[in-house]
């Protein structure tokens, strides 16, 4: 037992740092130019560069990579010299990186070729004033100075070389003097729970997907509580008439409902219940990322069209386990032993029918997170599939990467709870 | 007894083709098979027509738009004035026809679905053989490695996969192939591991047979039961895929009519002609039942045969 | 001791039991009447597909979905079984009929407790409470000897061995006090020596509470041992009833008589004796002929046994099956000519080089540990000690058996000499070559001169190809012959095999469990290897069957001058077969030496308790009663010492009570030039055991 437990947990943490790779791998490294999504087809070449720089994409995949899972501010931090630290920003309610310096957060900024800082107080505002002797020369003689910019990202201002760099506004693309010659784009990495900035929205990633979350886990989980015990249920019922019209009827029900793709049966439900029966909204609007708390209606399409689909694969597994066990010779030497048929199914069958699919079905729901995808695109449910799917179209690769993480996270979390779900259930586990 | 036939004149082997027929012939014992078979059929002989025959050309916007069925478009026309059931024929084609390569006009023979599969077979196949038979360390690694692909939902990968190398025949390949091949060969390598500790393995290693020979030679071919139930569910969940990407808008490319597709764009005017939601979705759902089917008429058959 | 008077449990008449099947129905069952009486025991014997277990499940009425009792009547207590509903029927289940079946492992639910498995039976059927239904389950198991009973109820089954699983669902079957017990093979999984102690304890319960019991088994020697009354089926029939003393005394039924015939007595060797199979096999039950069933595989057949179906007829003490049962004496029989001629023995040059030579073999397997430490390798590295100190030899021409319990180290042993396995240390030379190593690092002339013969029918040949490309891959492998000659060696092997070259395109779902072992045969003759060794080669096969491999074995051994090493768990077979003998206990040969000097004292203490389980054929021989205690101690931990001593009944026969056997690793004791002993006991207290067997009545 300890050992298997030991093994889970070694081959997950193994498993996602695969994953991570594989998946920065594809998206950042395989996919073509992002910034071409985000600047239009219609930006020049140069434009394009400098902006790349300002993403941090001219860095090594394996830094990125690294910078991604683990953050690079104590990286950064080397370089300008200062402890690198957070603090809410008053106005978006969003945390801005500034350096420590000597108890004052701060952050610098070139004007003219002159160096100011801009110094954080209580209330968070900013005063800024110039400061000198801050300039360092390297071997080529050439003054450089590390430093914080007002975008979170740590910087190389070269003196006397203020490049001009395209900085994007809401306007659009301007051209601003003194920039910076090298960027670092802040962040704390995935394991401390920075995903990055959504390059679509360019808010941090963390804290748009939250809500998406709670809401795809509230649809998820009532429809997991409708499928699992009407599944175990019905698909014991069919295993246990194994061939008679009973079981026929279950089976190719179930079937026809595994075998019609979510947005299928979704759209076939939004005919019924919406259009003919006009008994449940047939299109809904969320008008907020919250609708799903203020009208309950909302969410019920949504549901029925996830259980139906799922609902006809866990009968069907339950069934198989089923017919399997009651075919074997224990279940022969239970009503050899004039045991009531009640008992027999209840106490002997049951338990043991029911540890084959356990796993699979915690494994299945990966697929029940695909359908997600699926569901929340027809009736454009505010959830984290939409998100994912909206990210993956646009090409906002740190919100894939997040996105997708989380949804890995929660597969492999559940298969991890089947795996124990088993040993717990099998005694010839438990007890070795 | 014995000793006098072996005088007799010996019949002849019995062809390959028999044998081959034999076998398949094996699914009309079982009525959901039979079922299920003619179901894949209708539609297989259907892109066959379609290859030289559609009513009407699939793109062209000639009819009145969202006109219910009547005699001279049969199922009725799409939000675009198209003739659904010329596209609908057209459609079958992506899927289990031809492959639109990015070069040129190149056309490859079989469909999407099935090349994704057989991807996804081979690629399985292989993995799973050599995890199941050499064991130890070769096993851990392929095991962590597929874990990792398994950990992906599907539509995750697929959206990933889209995301990173754009829409495409093949990109629909490689990702009905990468999302398969951990399933494949998670069976292979179970079946490996029952069959090789059969006697037979053993008499071949006595004679010190090359690794591949006992595993391509020995093993695979036993295992080709399953394998191809598997499969033929397979397609199905590559007809599914092919179909929710298509409705998600990024599945195969245009002009080819895609069966997910057209319930994307018929869903807007569902209003109006809520058939043309039906039709197509009707086309996957009973494609799909139908290799259900046909692959759980055949697993009945195999365990009997083999029993 | 059948009591006459005693009042019958079981009325078996005309019965005939059919399961339908696609296209139609067959009759496994067409004519079977039996009565069984309070306290008896009646046993049925027959080969595989006659119909035994079918009678069985009929009496419990349990004939699955497709199967129903077609005609006749089984009378239980004066009861129609046959006309009783579902309920009624389950409130006899597990109260007053009661089974028991093979394989315990099966048997017994995986994820229940062993304790609420057996309560169930009380608390169900008596409303018996649960405090009292612990009490007494626990009395039962100490009833049928189970150590610490109380413990064990809260186990689950995978944590007992299988001769205690098999004590608990005997033990289940009996806490009812049933009527009839009915029991189907129960102790074929099982070891020689597990199987004696329960034969053992089925009889002394069946004395104790008066149980009517149906006993199910197709070995000879076991009926002979618990029943008092037997039934021999043949295809679908009851072809004689008897006393178990008149059926082995004076067979009336050419069947009883070719099964006797074609097992080997206990001492028999090849020698002396010769076994004779009976030819052809059991005709399947869509395929029966018309007249008498026995007639294809018949001597003495005539015209009316073709034509005209025979009826079961009292004879003297016995009912029989035969219209020729008064004509046919079977002292008087005498082979007909198409049976294979068994070898005369071979006379071998006494100067034969040894072709096999080890010195101190070891293999051990790696175990895995489940501490944290282990999976991360830290673990102190663990073994189990399969194959320990193997020292022997064998000539050319001649065959090394080899017997032991399970798990004893048999198997790898001969999977460490053809290469399967790396040898953990010891020395191995074979025609001079040194083979201590794998495959891998051998040599192709030395891989073709070893071939192995294997266990399983089913599983010996792949599924896949035909049996001339099977037999063919060896040749073409080591180019024994040039390729335009490759077909022609094939069937050549065949016919050796007495199989015709119609064989060459079959499929080997095509064949019987006897045809395909003799395939596996000639695949491994293929490429004309100097020593085959087989593992098990004719333990899953029928009786009948049995002995016609056995013979043709014999005969390839003679034409080709091959050296065979044989492993069996059946002692019988192994005396009749082998020219020197090993006996194994937990990866330790305890005992080796010329085949008959194996089976007389002085003998190995584990070689007398094994020769003293074995059940031999004969219901008025003389055995003597030795049981060993315990479990086979863990490969892993062997006990220091003699690995026996933990068990050995003859330790007490050394001063201090055999203190010795514990901490010292005994001797070797050579009572004959060629006969190794490993004992503590000198040669002179070995050479007084008495024989095992004293042989009485008929030979
Ligand atoms: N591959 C293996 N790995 C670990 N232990 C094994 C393996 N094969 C056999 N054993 C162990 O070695 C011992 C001897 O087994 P085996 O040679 O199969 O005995 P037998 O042939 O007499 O049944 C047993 O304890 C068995 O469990
Ligand atoms: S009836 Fe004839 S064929 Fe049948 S067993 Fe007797 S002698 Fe042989
Ligand atoms: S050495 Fe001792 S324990 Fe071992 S067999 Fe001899 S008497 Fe028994
Ligand atoms: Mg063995």
């Amino acid at each position: 037992m300890a050992r298997f437990i030991a093994r889970s947990i070694l081959s997950t943490i193994t498993t996602m740092l695969l994953v991570s790779m594989a998946l920065f791998l594809l998206l950042e490294v395989g996919s073509g130019d992002i910034t071409v999504k985000i600047l239009g087809v219609f930006s020049t070449p140069e434009q394009r560069a400098s902006y790349r720089a300002q993403l941090g994409l001219n860095a090594p995949a394996w830094q990125r990579y690294v910078d991604w899972l683990i953050g690079n501010d104590w990286r950064a931090a080397k370089r300008v010299g200062y402890p690198l630290v957070t603090a809410t920003n008053p106005q978006t309610d969003e945390k801005d990186w500034w350096a420590d310096v000597d108890g004052q957060l701060t952050r610098w900024k070139l004007e003219d070729g002159h160096l100011q800082a801009l110094e954080r107080q209580a209330d968070g505002s900013t005063t800024s004033h110039l400061v000198s002797g801050k300039w360092q020369t390297n071997a080529a003689g050439q003054e450089f100075f590390w430093g914080l910019d007002n975008k979170n990202n740590a910087v190389k201002w070269v003196r006397g070389e203020g490049s001009e760099v395209w900085v994007l506004t809401k306007a659009g693309l301007r051209k601003a003097g003194d920039g910076p010659q090298e960027y670092i784009p802040l962040r704390k990495g995935l394991l401390r729970g920075d995903p990055g900035k959504s390059l679509q929205y360019g808010r941090p990633v963390a804290v748009t997907l939250f809500p998406r979350v709670r809401n795809t886990a509230i649809l998820a989980g009532v429809a997991f509580l409708f499928i699992m015990p009407l599944a175990l249920f019905f698909g014991i019922i069919a295993g246990i008439n194994d061939g008679k019209p009973l079981d026929r009827f279950i089976s190719i029900t179930s079937l026809g409902a595994t075998a019609t793709p979510e947005f299928v049966s979704g759209i076939f439900l939004i005919l019924i219940f919406g259009i003919w029966l006009k008994a449940l909204p047939a299109v809904s609007i969320f008008l907020s990322d919250d609708a799903i708390f203020k009208d309950p209606k909302l969410i019920a399409l949504p549901i029925l069209t996830l259980t139906a689909v799922e609902l006809g694969y866990i009968i069907r597994m339950t069934r198989a386990s089923m017919v399997e066990v009651m075919d074997s010779a224990y279940i022969r030497t239970a009503i050899l032993k004039g045991m009531p048929y009640w008992r027999v199914v209840l106490r002997h069958a049951v338990r043991n029918a029911l540890m084959a699919p356990i796993t699979v079905i915690m494994l299945h729901v990966n697929w029940l997170i695909g359908g997600v995808v699926v569901v929340e695109v027809i009736f454009g449910f505010p959830g984290l599939g939409k998100y994912i799917y909206d990210a993956a179209i646009f090409g906002d690769f740190n919100a894939v990467e997040a996105a997708a993480m989380l949804t890995v996270t929660i597969a492999i979390a559940t298969r991890l709870v089947g795996d124990l779900a088993y040993t717990f259930l099998n005694p010839r586990i438990r007890y070795s | 007894m014995e000793a006098m036939q072996s005088g007799l004149k010996l019949a002849a082997p019995p062809s390959r083709l028999r044998r081959m027929w034999k076998n398949i012939s094996i699914i009309f014992d079982s009525r959901v098979g039979t079922i299920g078979m003619i179901m894949v059929l209708f539609w297989i002989v259907t892109a066959l027509v379609s290859l030289f025959w559609t009513p009407y050309p699939p793109n062209a916007t000639d009819f009145i738009q969202n006109t219910p069925p009547n005699i001279q478009n049969l199922l009725g026309t799409d939000q675009l004035g198209r003739d659904i059931l010329s596209r609908l024929m057209q459609g079958t084609q992506v899927i289990l026809l031809k492959t639109r390569l990015p070069w040129g006009k190149a056309i490859l023979p079989g469909g999407v679905a099935i090349w994704g599969v057989l991807g996804s077979v081979t690629l399985g196949a292989v993995l799973g053989l050599n995890a199941g038979y050499r064991g130890g360390w070769t096993d851990q690694i392929i095991m962590q490695f597929l874990d990792a692909l398994i950990a992906f939902p599907v539509i995750v990968l697929y959206l990933v996969v889209i995301a990173a190398l754009g829409q495409g025949d093949l990109v629909v390949i490689v990702a009905i192939t990468i999302t398969g091949a951990p399933g494949v060969a998670r069976l292979v390598r179970s079946l490996t591991l029952d069959i090789k500790t059969r006697d037979y393995i053993r008499a071949a290693e006595t004679r010190a047979e090359t690794i591949w020979y006992i595993m391509f030679k020995e093993i695979l071919p036993n295992a080709r039961g399953p394998l191809l139930v598997d499969s033929m569910l397979r397609v199905g969940y590559a007809i599914f895929a092919i179909g929710t990407l298509g409705f998600l808008g990024i599945g195969l490319p245009p002009p080819d009519p895609d069966w997910g597709n057209m319930v994307n764009e018929a869903r807007r005017s569902i209003f109006a002609n809520p058939l043309a939601v039906v039709w197509p979705s009707l086309a996957i759902a009973s494609l799909v039942i139908g290799l259900n089917l046909f692959a759980d008429g055949l697993r009945e058959e195999l365990s009997r045969y083999q029993k | 001791m059948v009591d006459n008077k005693a009042s019958p449990v079981l009325q078996v008449k005309d019965l005939a039991v059919a399961y339908k099947i696609r296209g139609g129905e067959i009759e496994a069952v067409q004519d079977a009447s039996f009565v069984i009486k309070r306290g008896e025991a009646y046993g049925i014997v027959g080969e595989s597909g006659c119909g035994k277990s079918t009678v069985a499940w009929a009496v419990l009425n349990f004939l699955g979905a497709n199967g129903y009792v077609k005609r006749g009547q089984i009378k239980f207590l004066g009861q129609e079984l046959t006309q009783k509903s579902k309920s009624e029927l389950r409130l006899l289940r597990g109260d007053q009929i009661a089974m028991v079946y093979q394989d315990p492992m099966q048997a017994l639910n995986p994820s229940m407790r062993l304790g609420d498995q057996m309560k169930e039976v009380l608390t169900i059927h008596r409303g018996i409470s649960d405090a009292e239904a612990e009490k007494r389950c626990a009395k039962m198991l100490e009833r049928v000897y189970m150590p610490d009973p109380v413990n064990v109820m809260k186990r689950y089954p995978h944590q007992i061995s299988g001769g205690q699983q098999q004590r608990v669902v005997i033990g289940m079957a009996l806490l009812n006090n049933p009527a009839l017990l009915i029991m189907d093979e129960p102790t074929t999984a099982l070891d020689v020596t597990v199987e004696a102690a329960v034969l053992d304890l089925i009889a002394e319960l069946r004395h104790e509470y008066d149980t009517a019991i149906m006993y199910i088994t197709h070995n000879l020697g076991v009926v002979a041992r618990v029943a008092t009354r037997v039934g021999v089926m043949y295809a679908g029939e009851m072809v004689e009833q008897g006393t178990v003393e008149e059926i082995f005394k004076n067979p009336r039924h050419p069947y009883t008589q070719g099964l006797m015939r074609c097992v080997p007595k206990l001492g028999a060797n090849k020698s002396e004796s010769i076994l004779y199979p009976i030819p052809g096999r059991v005709p399947p039950p869509g395929n029966r002929p018309a007249g008498c069933m026995f007639a294809p595989r018949c001597d003495y057949a005539d015209n009316r046994c073709q034509e005209e179906h025979p009826a079961l007829r009292a004879l003297d003490n016995v009912n029989v099956r035969c219209h020729l049962a008064e004509e046919i004496d079977w002292r008087q029989w005498t082979p007909t000519e198409d049976v294979i001629a068994p070898p005369a023995v071979i006379a071998q040059a006494a100067a034969d080089q040894p072709i096999l030579e080890a010195k101190s073999l070891k293999t051990y397997y790696p175990v895995k540990g489940s501490s944290l430490k282990d999976v991360l390798g830290l673990g102190e590295k663990r073994f189990v000690k399969a194959v320990e100190d193997a020292t022997f030899q064998i000539k050319r021409g001649k065959t090394l058996g080899v017997v032991g319990e399970s798990g004893c180290g048999k198997s790898t042993l001969v999977k460490t000499i053809i290469g399967l396995e790396d040898s953990t240390g010891g020395d191995v030379k074979f025609l001079g070559f040194d083979i201590t190593g794998n495959l891998s690092t051998r040599d192709e002339q030395v891989i073709k001169e070893l071939q192995m013969v294997f266990q399983n029918p089913d599983s010996t040949m792949n599924p896949t190809y035909t049996v001339g490309q099977q037999i063919a891959r060896p040749i073409r492998r080591f180019k024994t012959v040039p390729n335009d000659q490759v077909r022609a060696e094939v069937v050549n092997l065949l016919e050796t095999m007495r199989l015709g070259a119609n064989y060459f395109d079959r499929l080997p779902r095509q064949l019987s469990g006897g045809e395909k072992q003799r395939v596996g045969i000639a695949r491994a003759l293929a490429s004309r290897p100097d020593l085959i060794l087989c593992d098990e080669p004719v333990s899953a096969l029928d009786v009948s069957v049995q002995a016609a491999v056995l013979n043709l074995l014999l005969e390839i051994q003679q034409k080709y001058d091959t050296t065979l090493v044989f492993i069996a768990h059946d002692l019988s077979v192994v005396r009749f077969f082998s020219d020197e003998i090993a006996v194994m206990y937990l990866g330790q040969i305890m005992e080796i030496g010329p085949a008959e000097a194996i089976y007389a004292p002085p003998y190995h203490p584990y070689t007398e308790a094994l020769l003293s389980a074995v059940p031999v054929p004969d219901p008025t021989a003389k055995q003597k009663h030795i049981r060993l205690q315990g479990n086979v101690p863990s490969a892993i931990n062997p006990p220091a010492g003699c690995r026996f001593h933990t068990r050995c009944p003859r330790r007490n026969l050394l001063p201090n009570g055999g203190k010795i056997c514990q901490t010292e690793i005994p001797p070797w004791r050579e009572p004959d030039d060629e006969h190794k002993i490993f004992c503590h006991l000198p040669t002179d207290t070995l050479t007084t055991f008495e024989p095992v067997i004293s042989k009485e009545g008929n030979g």
